[in-house]
């Protein structure tokens, strides 16, 4: 038997009821042996359901992560996320809550949502980057360069002073007052679309955050560049957005010595 | 390596002492360990740190060490049997903090102290599930980590509602304690939550143990709870002690030849509302703990 696989099981069996009922059930289980199976069914199953708090430990912690994503989505939005097959797979194979979340919400929060997503990411390096090869260059792994809708940065500076130091406490309280203003998002109605802005985010050794706009040629050439390439790859993508030919050799060491690209 | 049975001469006798986590002590109406140890040296001869190296000490725990006084670090962050959860940011965090408090040992639950990755929001603590081939690689990491830290690992019986497993919870923690050439700290609290959700009776059990190997104890008040029909003790860590955990101390102090140290875990409550635990436990202490010197250098601040 694998105590690991049956360790994971019971993990799984603190949070989702229904996997609760499936080890009671008849069909086979993938991951599980029947033997194992067996140990899981000989406890009772009330034994998986005795705190309360669980899941809104859980959702605590997302919130506090998450804040403005939380914001924009609402507490319940937050909750249903731990049944969701992201939450589910992060308990079976070892992940990541926090990479999950920011997997699962997708353009559910528009911009806050990236924004927080590639903060999450960004908190997590050894999880996000592969070891660089010899004579590539790549974004640095402390940068995550984005695009979001115009507008997000404003509404998520704004979302996060209004929820303050205790965003869960904030939201929880103010559940049923007049909702705040939805974050912008992109239309495809032109004279509803409010464009786009680019966005730089940084980590620091210490772990804190700093955010602000960055040109669009910068932002989409450290995009390009979040995947290992080659140096002639990154000067022909300078070129691309907006360059001189001859220039792009000095871009992208000028990129270099600032520390916005590594070279493997 | 010297085996176990030698390396326990060398251990302290810490005596009677008293536990604590982050911020414990913050709350209205928490024990102050230091207030403990100036009004009933013989209460607090040494303090139990429960510690998460993400958080560190906080001032109540820095200025206990800084006192000289002695002091043990309780894990609460290593799934002892996870080679991963030993990456060298997490060991050198547990050195910086072990040569700041100087503890006699390590020790702390056996069990899954968070699902996946450390980080917020993943933290649990479950017993380890109770099968044999669970035993090594749990045995494995207590070793791992002992030859890291350079001090004994003493594993503990974790509480929960759902054991799983087809072992006696004191046969696993026998067969963990032979495979790993290590002591063990027995709980006596969370030892009486399973024999209760087991069906066993307080003593059933108690012959697997290698009780020379026995080099620390938990004493604690719990609180039984009912839901839907199921229930089960809550480990609340309060003043009033379960019958069946005051029998099941009671035998660990007349077996235990090799113990050191007997933590009474009661961080959340006042001094005045614990004094009858402590005087309780020890008037029933055998004398070579009983009779510890408790004079510090200093008195924590």
């Amino acid at each position: 038997m694998n105590p690991r696989a049956i360790q994971r099981a019971v993990v799984r069996m603190l949070y989702d009821p229904d996997f609760v009922a499936a080890i009671h059930g008849a069909r086979a289980l993938p991951g599980l042996s029947e033997a194992e199976r067996a140990l899981l069914r000989r406890v009772d199953p009330r034994a998986f359901a005795t705190d309360p708090f669980r899941r809104a430990r859980a959702v605590q912690a997302i919130v506090e992560e998450f804040p403005c994503s939380a914001a924009a989505v609402g507490l319940a939005r937050v909750e249903a996320f731990l049944a969701t097959r992201e939450f589910l797979a992060c308990l079976g194979d070892g992940g990541s809550m926090g990479l999950a979340f920011a997997t699962w919400l997708e353009d559910q929060a528009a911009g806050a949502g990236r924004i927080e997503a590639a903060m999450a990411r960004l908190r997590r390096p050894m999880a996000e980057s592969p070891p660089l090869v010899a004579g590539t260059l790549r974004c640095a792994v402390t940068l995550a360069p984005i695009v979001v809708p115009a507008g997000s940065l404003a509404w998520y500076e704004a979302t996060r002073a209004w929820l303050g130091a205790t965003p869960l406490h904030t939201l929880a309280e103010r559940a049923d007052q007049a909702p705040r203003a939805a974050p912008p998002r992109r239309s495809p109605v032109r004279s509803r679309d409010p464009g786009e802005e680019q966005l730089l985010i940084e980590i620091s050794a210490s772990g804190e955050m700093s955010l602000g706009t960055a040109s669009e040629a910068l932002v989409r050439l450290l995009r390009h560049a979040q995947r290992a390439r080659t140096r002639r790859e990154l000067e022909r993508e300078a070129v691309i957005r907006g360059a001189a030919a001859d220039e792009s050799a000095g871009v992208i060491d000028d990129l270099l010595a600032q520390g916005l690209l590594v070279a493997g | 390596m010297e085996d176990f049975r030698t390396r326990v001469a060398r251990l302290p006798v810490l005596g009677l002492g008293v536990s604590t986590e982050y911020g414990a002590g913050s709350s209205d109406g928490a024990l102050d360990p230091a207030a403990l140890r100036r009004e009933h040296p013989d209460y607090a001869g040494f303090l139990e740190v429960g510690v998460e190296v993400v958080k560190g000490l906080d001032d109540a725990a820095r200025a206990w060490a800084a006192s000289g006084a002695p002091t043990t670090y309780h894990f609460l962050d290593i799934n002892l049997d996870d080679p991963e959860d030993r990456d060298p940011a997490w060991l050198a965090g547990l050195r910086a903090l072990c040569a700041e408090l100087r503890p006699a040992w390590l020790c702390g639950d056996a069990g899954l102290w968070h699902f996946g990755r450390r980080e917020r929001g993943h933290m649990l603590l479950l017993p380890p599930v109770l099968i044999a081939e669970a035993v090594a690689p749990m045995a494995e990491g207590i070793a791992a980590l002992r030859a890291a830290s350079g001090l004994e690992v003493l594993p503990e019986n974790p509480p929960g509602t759902a054991f799983v497993g087809d072992l006696h919870l004191l046969e696993f923690f026998a067969r963990l304690a032979e495979a790993a050439d290590t002591g063990l700290l027995l709980d006596c609290a969370h030892l009486a939550m399973y024999q209760r959700l087991a069906g066993h009776a307080p003593h059933d059990g108690l012959d697997h143990l290698p009780w020379d190997r026995v080099v620390e104890l938990h004493v604690a008040g719990g609180r039984e709870r009912e839901a839907d029909g199921f229930r089960w003790v809550e480990d609340e860590h309060g003043p009033e002690l379960l019958p069946d955990t005051w029998a099941i101390a009671q035998a660990a102090l007349e077996r235990a030849v090799n113990l050191r140290a007997v933590v009474v875990e009661c961080e959340r409550n006042p001094i005045a509302a614990v004094l009858p635990l402590f005087a309780k436990i020890a008037a029933a202490l055998p004398a070579r703990l009983a009779d510890v010197k408790h004079v510090p250098k200093d008195s924590p601040a």
